[in-house]
């Protein structure tokens, strides 16, 4: 049981992270990773809608009909969705507005939706949480990490703290659409030089 | 159709209904649960906007924000046009409307006041919009909304918002969100020329 978990939690966030090895959640990935805050706040909705709708996919997998089984998937995630988003309206309205449209968008997030169709379907509710669990944290470490640089090198600060002093001449590329292609690409080029991926492990591809 | 394969009808339908009740409910009731709490922020949010375009110290507690408030804002109507107006100490010192318009992603909702001669803007500030998070949206961000204090107005004018650097700017756009800076602009000066030309005067 703890061999599995610890599987789960190496494939969702370092083997086979859903954003540098799935590529998967890339548009968020690219939107909203100019501001630490923002990303932990994206994360942590991530991680949140894709645990639960995990395990509610798994939970109602031996009773849904197979060829409804997208609709189905669809109408959870974006009742968990749905939900991020009054909580966060409620309760955080400032990080509400500064995520603007993407909390809504969680909702199209390839994530999600995969580990409901790859895991979910096939495994017990409780790993599927777990699941859902490890690849929200993938998800959401590479957003940090790409925000780390992003809003360091942009706006010379972290969380929104200045840390780079008032000499720093900000990067203003790093902020903008370009800046997170260029920091994407690099994380995506160093993983797949540096990190073995499941099939080479394997020693081949599988199907 | 669907039936030919055997596949069955009536089962799925029935479970896609019984899901959809459940997380109907669900969201349902969460929502009647936390209206009120929406209500309160975006009251709050109104608030805070108000006072900061009357260029007012804007109190960090809630309670004492939603006092000043009451204490120097009024709200009055002139035609079919509402506006808040700002009295302190006994003198009229601006109104102020509120104004929308379309950003890159969505509507873009506001407030601008002017001073009580409709001569100069008194502030502008953003209570909702959906721009990019970063580029566009930072357009709610106090350097950029402080910029618009003390912009002077006149009738014969039709552009009162001028970008630098252009000739006459007086107004810094977002970088890297130029159509986000434009569509406030328009929004803006369109605005401002219909408060001239029919509000004017008239409260």
């Amino acid at each position: 049981m703890a061999s599995k978990t610890k599987k789960i939690f190496t494939l969702g966030v370092w083997q086979d992270n859903p954003v540098y090895r799935q590529i998967l959640g890339i548009c968020s990935a690219l939107a909203v990773t100019n501001l630490m805050m923002n990303s932990l706040v994206m994360g942590l909705g991530l991680i949140f809608v894709t645990a639960f709708s995990s395990l509610t996919v798994s939970l109602l997998r031996n009773y849904t009909p197979k060829h409804i089984r997208m609709m189905v998937q669809t109408l959870i995630i974006a009742g968990y969705v749905i939900i991020v988003d009054i909580f966060l309206r409620a309760y955080y309205p400032a990080m509400s507005e500064a995520l603007g449209p993407y909390v809504g968008l969680i909702i199209t997030n390839c994530i999600i939706m995969g580990r409901a169709e790859a895991f979910a379907q096939f495994n017990t509710p409780f790993y599927s949480f777990l699941d859902g669990v490890a690849s929200g944290t993938g998800y959401a470490l590479v957003l940090l990490f790409i925000a780390f640089f992003r809003e360091l090198l942009g706006f010379g600060s972290l969380f929104g703290i200045n840390v780079l002093g008032a000499g720093w001449v900000n990067w203003t590329l790093m902020i903008m659409p370009p800046g997170a292609f260029f920091m994407l690409g690099i994380v995506i080029w160093i993983t797949h030089r540096y990190l073995p991926s499941e099939e080479d492990l394997k020693g081949g591809a599988k199907a | 159709m669907a039936k030919k394969k055997g596949k069955p009808i009536v089962f799925p339908v029935v479970f896609m209904v019984l899901v959809a009740a459940v997380f109907t409910g669900v969201l349902a009731t969460l929502n009647a649960v936390t209206i009120d709490t929406i209500r309160e922020q975006e009251e709050l949010k109104k608030q805070t906007s108000i006072l900061y375009v009357f260029d007012q110290t804007i109190p960090a507690d809630a309670d004492a924000l939603v006092a000043k408030y009451n204490e120097v804002i009024s709200h009055g109507s002139s035609g079919d046009v509402d506006y808040y107006m700002a009295t302190v100490e006994g003198q009229v010192t601006g109104y102020a409307f509120e104004f929308q318009g379309s950003g890159l992603w969505g509507t873009i909702w506001g407030y601008v006041a002017v001073t009580p001669e409709f001569d100069q803007i008194m502030g502008v500030d953003f209570i909702k919009h959906s721009e990019t998070p970063g580029l566009g949206g930072r357009i709610s961000e106090a350097w950029y909304r402080d910029q618009f204090r003390g912009i002077s107005l006149d009738d014969a004018q039709q552009e009162f918002i001028i970008y630098k650097p252009a000739a006459g700017g007086n107004v810094d756009a977002v970088t890297g969100a130029t159509l986000t800076s434009v569509s406030v602009k328009n929004m803006l000066d369109e605005r401002l020329r219909e408060l001239l030309a029919n509000t004017k005067g008239a409260i």
